[in-house]
Order: structure tokens, then C-alpha cells, then sequence
């Protein structure tokens, strides 16, 4: 037990150094414009959109080539802050594209497990960790709540656990005061 | 008497008055609840189940974290119940509580600590006591007592707070007229841990009977008791820093970090029980008091009984109640009076219920600016805060509010100020959180679009290398085969010569 929390910790670990030096690393100037419409999405990466990603998505909408109401995980308040940021119309959320789903992330059960990493294959920001005929785990932390990872496990052994608010992350009801 | 003061703040008379502060001990309770979330950290684990027999001061959950104290059953009995309760709490969530059924004895855990002769144990022992008998701030911040006092290098003075958090409350003020020689013991084993050379008292000034008998008490003359003038906020940690040394403590930062301590008088007195005997906390004062009972007073209660435990002690009339945990202030409206007290529970409001006034626009009069204890202005914090306009809100030091809800109450529009300042902490953390998540996220992809990219011109590499060597080869193969049909040409040519010859 202590080995294996000790070898994840390492890999995390390592992990997280290579990922820091890339980031400076292979730093691309991008577009602005493109830069910009990407910070207002909400990195989920999911792909219901249509695109392999959110800056993807981003770079389409930026050439004009999608519209602003594709992204489920940003909801229709992603969508409005969209068209305030591009000056746009606003646009009611595509349902074809999905619903949103309230936040999560998803675990395994590593008892059921078998290794096939699939999900590792799957995972667009690469939140799994695991050894191939082993087992493989989710770093929560990391995980975006895409999904993508749910269907492709052979055994079902992936799900959801939704971020319930805490005692310490929990954020009062604006309405009720206004009209307390 | 002290003249240093601060900006802001109100004079708020008491409420509802008494003739003489008593602490009357309410009788031990049939059942106790009592909730594992503490007011940091995360939730506590059980190590009893369902149907054990626990003794008074028994520890019954606890957690590895740093910032926690272990709880402790609060009477002996059976464990009878583990589940989810809503708890005294503005979010209204529910936490998980180990529900204690009451024998009637109350049969105590031997415990011993340093005896009345405390001087001669060291620093680390004492800190020990005190988290073991999970003292945590019962002025109502909740701040484990232990975590205060670890690791102090430079503290030059230690302040002991005897002013009421809030007008109203006299738990403290009871606290010092009835147990004066145990608050003034407890001080001096704070200087002994924290090693300041002096200890300040502050008491307020309408509290003449609370003063005289600590004076009574204190013969130690690195200790001394100052009034200060009775104003709404001057119980603030960083507030009475400045009222009693005239030091400002910068925002951002903490007493400590200009060589300050201040611990509350009822902290220091459980500090003196935890130190002296390792008797863990299982009990507080709570002044119950409000239009809906007839005599206010303070009781002294088994943590983890019911609100209406003592409320029904204090004459409560037969209207239907508003109850609310903690001051008129900053305390927090609770639905019932079935919540569990808690360590944190230093009052319970219990008043008749009154319509309240409603909220009209902001008339921009500015009473707000005036009032506000730590100089911020509330009037443009509530247009941020209302438009969620949270960064903004920050850059106007949203950050050093602390809630003390002067600005509401001069407020003529009747604006929820600081239920409004509260929800724009609690967004502008969220979204700093969300923020960070989503950088990674959008990292991770990034890199690992890169990894994608590079796997790919790596394999295209190999490839290319591979058809490079197989043409070698190849060529290599035909040069080869030529030589062979050479070969075999020269054979076939010198066997016709022979058979010619032949
Ligand atoms: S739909 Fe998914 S991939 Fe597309 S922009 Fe939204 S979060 Fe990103
Ligand atoms: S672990 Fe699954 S749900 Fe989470 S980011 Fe990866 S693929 Fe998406
Ligand atoms: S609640 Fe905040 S803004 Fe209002 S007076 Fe108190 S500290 Fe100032
Ligand atoms: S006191 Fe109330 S009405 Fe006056 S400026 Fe402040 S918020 Fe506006």
C-alpha cells in the first residue's frame, strides 16, 4: 500500500516537473484573439463540441467557422459571456451538443479494474496514472469531469463523484439576500 | 484608562440587561449530538460505534490534520446513533454527528496533567495538553488553541481578550466575575509557553465587577488589567491590538507577526483546565438571552446538548421565536433550537419574531464609510459585491472585512452589507479555485497535445529510418544476387568449356 502511494506521489511528482518545464518550454505564441476566447472556455476538453478540445473550439470560433453556443460544460453562462466578450448576439445553448452536467469528477474502482488502460489512452489531461494489467487511478485534482474516459472502459469501472459544496467551498445564495 | 481608539465602530447599549451576571449550571443533558466538522479542517473520524459505551472526556473521533483537536463524549453513556445533522451553520449543510445517549452518571477518563505546580513542565507538554483536551478559540472564532501557540519565536506581548465579542453576550464578563483565580493562572501559563514578558488584560469599561475580581486575583506583576471604552468591535483581534498597544497590524498579516498573541479569557481558562488536569473541554458557558425570555442569563452546559436545553431554562414566552448562534451581529440564524452547542457557541439569541424593515436602494449617504472599524467603504464594496465584480471588490481590500455588520446597522436603506461582503469572499475564492483548475487543465492539454505530436513525428522518424535501412538492404540484396548469377554464370560457362573438352 505505503509503495504504491509512494510510487504514484513520485510519478505525480515527476509528472508535474516535466508538464512545468514543457509549459516553458514549448511556450507557442498564439493569438491573442484565440488566447482570449479560450480563457473564457472552460477547459473541460471534452469534445461536445464538436472540435478535439476547447482551444480547438476556440480557434474556430475565432475564424468564424463555429458558433458560440456549442460548449455544454460552460453553459448557457458560457455562452452569454462569450457574445458580450465577441460582441455578438447571444444564442441559446446548442441541445445537440449536450447538457450540462453538474461538476464532477470520476474515480475507478480499482478493485474491478484489469488494467487495459484505455482510459489512460482516452483521458485528454492525462489525470490518470496507473500500470498496464495492474490497475489505473484518477488524480481527482486533475480531472476535468469530461466523461471521455466513462465509455471506453471494458468493465465499467469508472464513475462519477460530484463535487457536493463543503463547509469551506460553499457560496451563499446572492437571491436569498437580496431578498431577505 | 486607555484614549488610543480606532476609526468606526458603534456604541450599542446592551440589549437586554441584567442586574447580576450568574453562571448557572444546567443539568446534564439525557442525550448529546455532537457534530465531527469542526470550524477548520476537514470532518473528524469516529473511532467508537454504534452501541459502545463511552466516558465522560473519552476521545470519540479525530484526525491526523494538523489544524484539528480530537472530539470528546461530552457525558458518559452509549454511543446510539452516527449519522447526518444539520448543524449550527449560515450554510445550513449537514455534517456527521455521533449521537451519545446519557447514563445519568457522568463517570469521567482518569486524567492527569501538570498539576498546580505547572512551571516546571516544558513548552511542548502543555501544547500537548491543550490539543489533546481540544481547546479550540471559544470567543467564537473556533481557532485551535494549540495551533496559536506552536513553534512562537518572538512574542513580546500576550493580550487576553475580556471584552464581550458582542453587546449581549456575558459569558466572558461571567467568566471572569465568577472564575477570576482560574483566568489569572491560565495567563500565566500562556506567558510561560509563549514567553512574552507581559500579559494585558482588556476588559471593557461597563464591566466594573468583572475588573475587581481579577484584580483581586492577579499578583503577578508582569500581568496587567486595562478598560478600555465599551464600542462594537473593539473585540476584534486586531482592533484591540490597537486599542490597548496602539500597534497597527498591517493588513494581510497576523498579531503574531508583530510579536502578538491574544487568546480570549474563556480559551484561557479551559487552557488552564487542559494544562493543570488534561481534562478535555466538555463543557462552555452560553448566555441565552433576546426578547423571548424573560430572564436572560449564562448557563454552563455539556457541549453537544440541545439549544433547548437551556433555553427552556431561561423563561422562554410563548411566541413563536426567531433563534439565532452567537450575537445580534455576526451570529447566524438557525432554523430550531433542536442545533447541538457547540465549542463555538458563546450565545443563543432566542426573539420574538418581528417583521422585518425592507431593503430600499442605496441613497449613497455614506453613514456606511463612516462606521466601518477597519476604514473600508462599503458603499462601493456593495456595488462590486452586488455585480459580482468580485476582482474589483479585492482591490478595495474586501479581504479585511470582518463582517462586524457596523455598516448594516446604521444603514438607513437597510442593505444586508455584510451578508453581501461574505457571498463576495465566498465567490471571489471559487473562482480563484476554478481559475487554477482550469489553467491546469488547459496545461495538461496542451502538453499533452504536445507528447501526441512528438510520439507521432517520433514514429514517422523511425519509419523513415527503418524504409532507409530496408532499401539499403535491398540494393544490398541485388548487388549480392548479381554477384551470385555472376558466380553462377562462370560456373555454367567452365562446365560447358570442360563437357567440350570432353
Ligand atoms: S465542449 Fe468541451 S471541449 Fe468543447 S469547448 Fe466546451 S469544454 Fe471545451
Ligand atoms: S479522468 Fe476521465 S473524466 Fe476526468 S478528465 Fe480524464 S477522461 Fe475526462
Ligand atoms: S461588515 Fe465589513 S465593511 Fe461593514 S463595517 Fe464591518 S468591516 Fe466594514
Ligand atoms: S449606509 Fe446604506 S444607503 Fe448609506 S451609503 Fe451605505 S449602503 Fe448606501
Amino acid at each position: 500500500m505505503l509503495d504504491s502511494v509512494f510510487i504514484f506521489s513520485a510519478l505525480a511528482l515527476g509528472l508535474g516537473l516535466v508538464l512545468g518545464y514543457a509549459a516553458i518550454k514549448f511556450k507557442v505564441e498564439g493569438n491573442s484573439l484565440v488566447d482570449q476566447i479560450d480563457a473564457i472556455l472552460p477547459q473541460t476538453q471534452c469534445g461536445q463540441c464538436n472540435y478535439p478540445g476547447c482551444r480547438p473550439y476556440a480557434e474556430a470560433i475565432a475564424s468564424g467557422e463555429a458558433p458560440i453556443n456549442q460548449c455544454p460544460p460552460g453553459g448557457q453562462e458560457g455562452v452569454d459571456e462569450l457574445a458580450e466578450f465577441l460582441d455578438v448576439e447571444t444564442l441559446p445553448l446548442n441541445a445537440e451538443n449536450g447538457e450540462t452536467q453538474p461538476d464532477h469528477v470520476v474515480y475507478v474502482d480499482e478493485q474491478v479494474c484489469i488494467g487495459c488502460t484505455l482510459c489512460i489512452q482516452a483521458c485528454p489531461v492525462d489525470a490518470f496514472v496507473g500500470a498496464s494489467k495492474v490497475m489505473t487511478t484518477v488524480i481527482a485534482d486533475e480531472c476535468t469531469g469530461c466523461d471521455l474516459c466513462i465509455p471506453v472502459c471494458p468493465v465499467d469501472c469508472i464513475h462519477v463523484l460530484e463535487i457536493a459544496p463543503t463547509f469551506s467551498t460553499y457560496v451563499p445564495n446572492m437571491a436569498e439576500i437580496a431578498h431577505a | 484608562m486607555l484614549n488610543q481608539s480606532f476609526n468606526g465602530g458603534i456604541v450599542i447599549d446592551s440589549p437586554h440587561p441584567v442586574e447580576v451576571v450568574e453562571i448557572i449550571l444546567a443539568p446534564l443533558p439525557d442525550k448529546v449530538v455532537l457534530p465531527l466538522q469542526q470550524r477548520i479542517g476537514g470532518e473528524a473520524i469516529p473511532c467508537v460505534s454504534v452501541g459502545d459505551k463511552v466516558l465522560t472526556g473519552q476521545v470519540i473521533a479525530k484526525t491526523d490534520d494538523y489544524f484539528c483537536v480530537p472530539i470528546h463524549a461530552s457525558i458518559s453513556g452509549t454511543v446510539v446513533i452516527i449519522d447526518d445533522q444539520t448543524i449550527p451553520h449560515k450554510s445550513g449543510l449537514r455534517s456527521k454527528c455521533i449521537t451519545i445517549e446519557s447514563d445519568g452518571k457522568d463517570q469521567w477518563i482518569e486524567h492527569t496533567g501538570c498539576g498546580v505546580d505547572f512551571l516546571h513542565c516544558d513548552q511542548a507538554t502543555m501544547i500537548k495538553y491543550i490539543q489533546a483536551s481540544g481547546i479550540v478559540g471559544l470567543g467564537g472564532a473556533g481557532f485551535p488553541a494549540h495551533a496559536k501557540l506552536e513553534g512562537i519565536q518572538d512574542c513580546h506581548t500576550l493580550v487576553i481578550n475580556g471584552t464581550e465579542c458582542e453587546p449581549g453576550i456575558m459569558c466572558d464578563d461571567a467568566l471572569m466575575q465568577h472564575h477570576p483565580r482560574d483566568v489569572i493562572r491560565g495567563v500565566e501559563i500562556l506567558l510561560h509557553i509563549c514567553g512574552a514578558q507581559r500579559a494585558v488584560i482588556a476588559v471593557e469599561d461597563d464591566k466594573q465587577e468583572a475588573l475587581n475580581s481579577l484584580l483581586m486575583h492577579c499578583h503577578d506583576d508582569r500581568i496587567s488589567i486595562e478598560q478600555i471604552p465599551t464600542k462594537y468591535t473593539s473585540g476584534a483581534e486586531k482592533l484591540l491590538i490597537k486599542v490597548l498597544l496602539g500597534i497597527e497590524v498591517p493588513s494581510g498579516k497576523f498579531a503574531i507577526d508583530i510579536g502578538v498573541i491574544c487568546q480570549n479569557v474563556s480559551t484561557t481558562k479551559a487552557i488552564f483546565d487542559a494544562v493543570v488536569e488534561n481534562k478535555p473541554l466538555v463543557s462552555r458557558i452560553v448566555t441565552v438571552t433576546g426578547s423571548g425570555v424573560k430572564s436572560p442569563n449564562n448557563y454552563e452546559v455539556r457541549l453537544g446538548a440541545s439549544f433547548e436545553h437551556i433555553v427552556s431554562m431561561a423563561n422562554p414566552n410563548t411566541n413563536h421565536h426567531s433563534v439565532r448562534m452567537g450575537g445580534m451581529m455576526m451570529g447566524v440564524d438557525v432554523e430550531t433550537t433542536r442545533m447541538p452547542i457547540c465549542k463555538i457557541t458563546n450565545c443563543i439569541f432566542v426573539n420574538n419574531i418581528e417583521t422585518k424593515p425592507n431593503t430600499q436602494e442605496c441613497i449613497r449617504c455614506g453613514q456606511c464609510n463612516q462606521v466601518c472599524p477597519v476604514n473600508l467603504l462599503p458603499q462601493q464594496l456593495y456595488w462590486y459585491a452586488k455585480n459580482e465584480n468580485t476582482d474589483k471588490a479585492m482591490d478595495y481590500n474586501l479581504a479585511d472585512c470582518i463582517e462586524c455588520r457596523c455598516c448594516d446597522y446604521v444603514c438607513p436603506s437597510h442593505i444586508p452589507l455584510a451578508e453581501y461582503f461574505s457571498f463576495a469572499k465566498a465567490l471571489h475564492r471559487k473562482t480563484t479555485e476554478d481559475q487554477y483548475r482550469t489553467d491546469i487543465a488547459r496545461e495538461r492539454f496542451e502538453f499533452r497535445e504536445y507528447r501526441l505530436e512528438r510520439t507521432k513525428q517520433e514514429r514517422a522518424k523511425m519509419m523513415a529510418a527503418k524504409k532507409e535501412e530496408l532499401k539499403k538492404k535491398m540494393a544490398n540484396d541485388k548487388a549480392q544476387k548479381g554477384k551470385i548469377a555472376a558466380a553462377m554464370a562462370r560456373v555454367k560457362k567452365t562446365k560447358k568449356v570442360s563437357d567440350d573438352v570432353q
